[in-house]
């Protein structure tokens, strides 16, 4: 590759142009051709225009064509900055997650030698669930770490693409493992001499560059067993185990089902070889959540979703991918489709800084926002008040409507971060007191959005043991909460609270050495008896029992389930705090479903077979569709693969090719006596021709002049 | 016959360190013999896992000094790799120069030969585990065998499991077999590794001390063989580390000085039940108890996965023709197939008995049959996606799924097969609450 000077004599003495079948001609061409045979100014070349390409704006002009150039870059360049903030913190966070796997398996392989397992090789178990997608940037995070970090060597990643057979997986090992450290150059020559002898899938190289390197394990990372060949895997790990005295492997053997499969998959005699332990990564649900509370309900949040794309990415992670990956790919998806196709996301750059928002707002943007719903309820509502000449100027006054918006998108951000807090509020409260039914944030924030939250068991539950606390607790609970919700609304209000709960423990600890305070609302612990009469006599014994500071701090839980109470109610109250009301919720809540499950859940099938079977939904030709709307059957009209489609579906596994084609001539030639054979046989065999193209017929063996169905409708 | 041969106190020796391995011992010494006495051109050590064959010719080669080279061909990937190993380890051991590459087995002939012309003393070329070659054919190990007739000084000697018949094709080199051990000899050879009784209390460790633990080790060693090793861990290393295993807490007891050493019954009784069950007997990479610490978390397979593996074990186990009567929604759906309204036992024996259908293993099957059923099993209607194709795919790429043809993954024709148990699948289906039993063929 780098010899380039044999190559330029080459093209001097051969005239590419000779050979060439066609030509481009250009009068100034002759400027062009030397100027690419240069490494270095093409490499220019490549960062200029890659400079270009970064101005020009891959995102159309909207508005019916009227949208000024220097808005659409700025959406663009809105969409870049607020992705890309997006998209650090969301790899923050996949960066961070596996640290703790991360850890126990460095340390592990740090400490492991094979005279602690009775000679048999080390070997880690990461059970790393089964999102294949997120596997390899887990293993190579592993290698990094044990690598860069613990340097006990090298390590080599095998994936089963690597390991098609034996020789292939071991000279792709002894490659990698060798020409890791490129510290010692002169080093490495010696054993590149040495090892001429050998051929490249032996593992005696490793061993020679074991001698020369002491101390150092050889890290063999497996990456899917699963996928391996069992036969391969199996031999690996044997000459492993019998070049154990000469190299110190160490092996991490990635498993995404579990360890039973793992172990079916061996023969036993090469589990006999292997003694180790087995390492959980965290369970995926984890990181989804703490990116969806990074991306959705954090106060930095920009742009969020709606509850019905919400709905449609959990539904889709739990049903059908668990896969972060295809979470985040969605979420820039959401990004990208918001910024591309709606003019008015300009505003969203404006967030921190409101004062250019004005100037940059043309008359077709307030025109659009004129005519966003959430504009018109709101000037609705203006009316409703009888602020008339308000109305007015809205309605006619361009710049009054840009001051106004100027104005107001921070309050319609806020409604976000509120609900935001407010969520944390009541996953918080409610990971104190419900631990078995836990609601993550994530279902909570679709719910809260759509008003389902409103009258929802979730916050009934809540709120009734919030009343039925201890002051343990209680305590714990409010300390979560002061630590994580930074909202003046309820924090303010529950502070004092908390400090005279505190002091109220404290004396009843200096009284009476009772640590735990009982609220009186708490009579779940003793209800074995079953008549209410009993029960009352039972509570009255209960009131009676209670202490001084018992009833005290019955009287401040009351105080702190009322705060909880209204805070809660006011903030998913859908009727005042809406996502409604919310002036220009369009622009800071993307929710368009479509888009989404068109790009990431096609339906291939079920759309072809509907294209097939009922042509007229799609040509919506007078022909084909019958007056009243009714579904017609098959007609001569309809296109013939459609036709013979029809036909097809009402047969067996078996078709007759014959019995086909007189079908097919009867409905296409219909009342018509004299049809053109030859013509109708023609269409008859293109459309067999395509419906085997399509995968729906294949030849057949089984029986002459048939063909065998392949595929049934509505699968 | 021939034991005068050699120095008689190096058998005892040997003989000392290897037990019950006197024959074998004195059969190797006749065959190498020294470098006076001729040696065969082949000889053959069989003999199961774990019998002694590796450490008992390394240590007897070692201590005759006689001159010899050990491969491993079990560390050899390919003919061409041990061919190599052999010409070189061979040049290095006699101490000739360098000479190019042996390839094949012709040119190892040819290089082995000029290696050793010049050499007046013996050489033994020991092909340890020759039968776990790769790619090792027959005529390879002939033309090994041949070796030693070709070349004087040179005799090829097999490690191998079990010999075939002419398994060198030629007049049978002499063999020397090594028999698995018996329950005594087994016993016998670990009491050369007696474990002490880890008590705090004794400060000297005395004679009498290590007499009681070797009682107690032996009788111990013996009950284990009998109640599990017998079955299921013949090999001596094998057996050895199940005694090591079971070891510490069976002595428990004594260590804490509840029970002497002698009651050996009453200590056997108390500890009855750790010989009957089979944790210390299967293999498994994560021992047992190290692993429950941690609270496992549970991977899950996103919801539809697992009706698809559902799905596809009941397309490899129950026969298509009786499809329509399990799934199809039309007649009692999800019933298991109805026996005539006939009262009392009308037991026919069949014709001919018909084996369990889980015990034949998971048939192929196409994937439109899957997806049919996949369709029929769920419990609310589900219009089909890519992402139902995309966990097909994942499924493949975990090996629950597999592909049984060799023909295209997207032929409609291609035939898949399920790979999981019916242990692994009826949690799955446990989970996403389908009652799989109710749709398994008999």
């Amino acid at each position: 590759m780098e010899s380039t000077p044999p190559e330029e004599v080459y093209v001097d003495e051969f005239d590419p142009k000779g050979h060439q079948g066609c030509y481009i001609f250009t009068l100034d061409g002759e400027e062009d051709r030397p100027t690419k045979r240069r490494k270095t100014k093409g490499k220019q070349r490549a960062t200029e225009k890659a400079a270009a390409e970064e101005e020009k704006c891959p995102f159309p002009v909207l508005l019916e064509g009227t949208e000024a150039e220097s808005t659409l870059k700025l959406r663009y360049r809105t969409y870049c900055k607020l992705w890309g903030t997006q998209e650090k913190s969301t790899k923050a966070i996949l960066d961070s997650f596996n640290s703790k796997t991360l850890d126990d398996v460095s340390a592990f392989v740090r400490d492991v030698a094979p005279e602690k397992f009775e000679g048999k090789i080390p070997t880690a178990l990461v059970l790393a669930g089964p999102n294949i997608a997120s596997h390899e940037l887990l293993f190579e995070q592993l290698a990094q770490r044990i690598r860069n970090q613990d340097r006990t060597g090298p390590v080599v990643v095998l994936t089963s693409k690597d390991a098609t057979n034996l020789k292939t997986a071991l000279r792709k090992l002894i490659r990698d493992a060798t020409q890791q450290d490129e510290g010692v150059d002169d080093e490495e020559e010696d054993i590149v001499r040495k090892s001429t002898k050998l051929l490249n899938y032996d593992l005696q190289i490793l061993q020679t560059w074991c001698e020369s390197h002491g101390g150092q394990k050889v890290t063999i990372a497996v990456q899917d067993s699963e996928a391996f060949d069992s036969n391969v895997l199996s031999d690996l790990i044997t000459l492993f185990g019998s070049y154990l005295d000469r190299i110190p492997f160490v092996l991490l053997v990635g498993i995404a089902t579990s360890v039973e499969i793992f172990h079916d998959k061996l023969p036993k005699s090469t589990i006999r070889l292997m003694r180790g332990n087995k390492f959980d990564v965290e369970r995926a649900e984890e990181c989804l959540a703490q990116i969806f509370n990074d991306s959705m309900t954090s106060d930095k949040a920009v742009l969020r979703l709606g509850a019905s794309v919400c709905d449609f990415l959990l539904e889709r992670y739990r049903d059908h991918t668990q896969s972060i990956q295809a979470f985040v790919a969605a979420l820039k998806y959401a990004y990208m489709s918001h910024f591309y196709a709606n003019p008015l996301s300009i505003i969203l750059g404006f967030i921190d800084s409101p004062d250019g928002l004005g100037d940059v707002l043309s008359t077709e943007h307030v025109e659009a926002i004129r005519n966003v719903p959430s504009f018109r309820r709101y000037v609705e509502g203006k009316l409703a008040a009888k602020e008339v000449g308000e109305v007015r100027k809205l309605l006619t006054d361009d710049n009054y409507v840009r001051h106004a918006v100027t104005k107001k998108i921070a309050e319609s951000r806020n409604y976000g971060i509120e609900l935001g807090q407010a969520l944390a509020f009541l996953e918080i409260g409610r990971s104190c007191t419900l631990i078995q039914n836990k609601i993550p944030r994530y279902e909570l924030y679709a719910k809260a959005l759509s008003g389902e939250l409103q009258n929802s068991p979730a916050i009934r539950e809540f709120l009734m043991s919030l009343k039925r606390m201890n002051s343990t607790t209680l305590l714990n609970l409010l300390e979560n909460v002061m630590q994580e919700v930074q909202t003046p609304a309820i924090t303010e209000s529950l502070r004092p609270l908390q400090e005279k709960i505190k002091k109220l423990v404290e004396e009843a600890e200096a009284s009476g050495g009772k640590r735990n305070l009982i609220s009186e609302f708490d009579i779940t612990n003793n209800t074995l008896r079953g008549t209410a009469v009993s029960k009352k006599v039972r509570l009255g014994e209960q009131k009676s029992s209670l202490t001084k500071q018992d009833t005290e701090y019955s009287a401040l839980v009351q105080q702190v389930y009322t705060i909880a109470e209204s805070y809660l109610t006011a903030n998913f109250n859908t009727s005042q705090h809406g996502l409604q009301n919310v002036l220009l919720h369009e622009i800071f809540f993307y929710d368009l479903r479509s888009p989404h499950s068109a790009v990431f859940a096609p339906k291939p099938r079920s759309t072809i077979e509907r294209g097939l079977s009922q042509p007229q939904d799609y040509l919506a030709c007078s022909c084909c569709t019958s007056a009243d709307g009714e579904e017609v059957g098959i007609r001569g009209t309809q296109p013939p693969t459609s036709i013979i489609y029809q036909l097809y579906l009402e047969s067996g596994a078996l078709i007759n090719i014959y019995d086909l084609w007189s079908a097919f001539y009867s409905v296409i030639a219909g009342d018509d006596e004299d049809f053109d054979v030859p013509t109708a046989q023609a269409l008859f065999y293109r459309s067999l021709a395509e419906m085997r193209f399509l995968g729906f017929v294949k030849h057949t063996k089984k029986k002459t002049d048939h063909i065998a169905k392949l595929a049934w409708k509505g699968i | 016959m021939t034991d005068e041969m050699l120095p008689a106190e190096l058998l005892t020796t040997l003989n000392e360190q290897f037990p019950c391995r006197a024959p074998q011992i004195r059969r190797l010494a006749a065959l190498v013999g020294t470098d006076e006495t001729p040696s065969p051109p082949a000889i053959i050590l069989h003999g199961l896992e774990a019998t002694g064959k590796t450490t008992i010719l390394r240590t007897f080669l070692g201590s005759v000094e006689a001159s010899y080279t050990w491969i491993a061909c079990h560390e050899c990937v390919t003919v061409r790799q041990l061919m190599e190993r052999i010409s070189v380890g061979v040049t290095e051991n006699v101490g000739g120069g360098d000479a190019g590459r042996a390839g094949d087995v012709c040119a190892l002939g040819v290089r082995l030969s000029g290696a050793l012309s010049g050499v007046e003393r013996k050489h033994f070329l020991v092909l340890d585990r020759v039968d776990r070659t790769r790619e090792g054919s027959n005529v390879l190990f002939a033309a090994l065998g041949r070796l030693g007739e070709a070349i004087p000084s040179l005799t090829v000697i097999f490690i191998l499991s079990v010999p075939k018949l002419r398994f060198l094709s030629s007049a049978e080199p002499p063999h020397i077999h090594f028999a698995p051990y018996t329950k005594e000899e087994s016993i016998k050879i670990l009491s050369k590794y007696v474990r002490r009784i880890p008590s705090q209390d004794i400060e000297e460790y005395t004679e009498a001390d290590a007499k009681e633990e070797l009682y107690v080790w032996q009788k111990f060693c013996g009950t284990v063989w009998d109640s599990l090793a017998k079955g299921t861990a013949r090999g001596v290393v094998q057996f050895r580390a199940i005694v090591d295993e079971m070891w510490e807490p069976f002595v428990k007891p004594i260590a804490e000085g509840k029970y002497g050493t002698r009651n050996y019954s009453s200590l056997y009784l108390l500890h009855k039940d750790m010989f009957r069950r089979e944790t210390n007997v299967i293999d498994t990479v994560v021992p047992a108890g190290a692993g429950e610490k941690t609270v496992t978390k549970i991977h899950d397979l996103p919801y539809y996965s697992k009706f698809l593996l559902c799905a596809a074990y009941l397309a490899s186990y129950n026969p298509a023709r009786q499809d329509a009567m399990f799934f199809m929604k039309s007649n009692d759906f999800g019933r298991k197939k109805r026996r005539g309204g006939t009262t009392g036992p009308t037991k026919r024996t069949a014709k001919n008995r018909k084996i369990h259908r889980r015990l034949l293993g998971p048939q192929a099957f196409p994937l439109e049959r899957l997806q049919a059923i996949f369709a029929a099993i769920l419990p609310h209607r589900l219009s089909s996606s890519a992402d139902v194709q995309t966990q097909i795919a994942t499924l493949t790429s975990l090996r629950l799924l597999t592909k049984a043809s060799a023909t295209d993954v997207l032929e409609a024709s291609t035939k898949w097969r399920v790979n999981a148990g019916w242990d692994y699948i009826r949690h799955v289906a446990r989970t996403v609450k389908f009652d799989i039993e109710d749709f398994v063929a008999e």
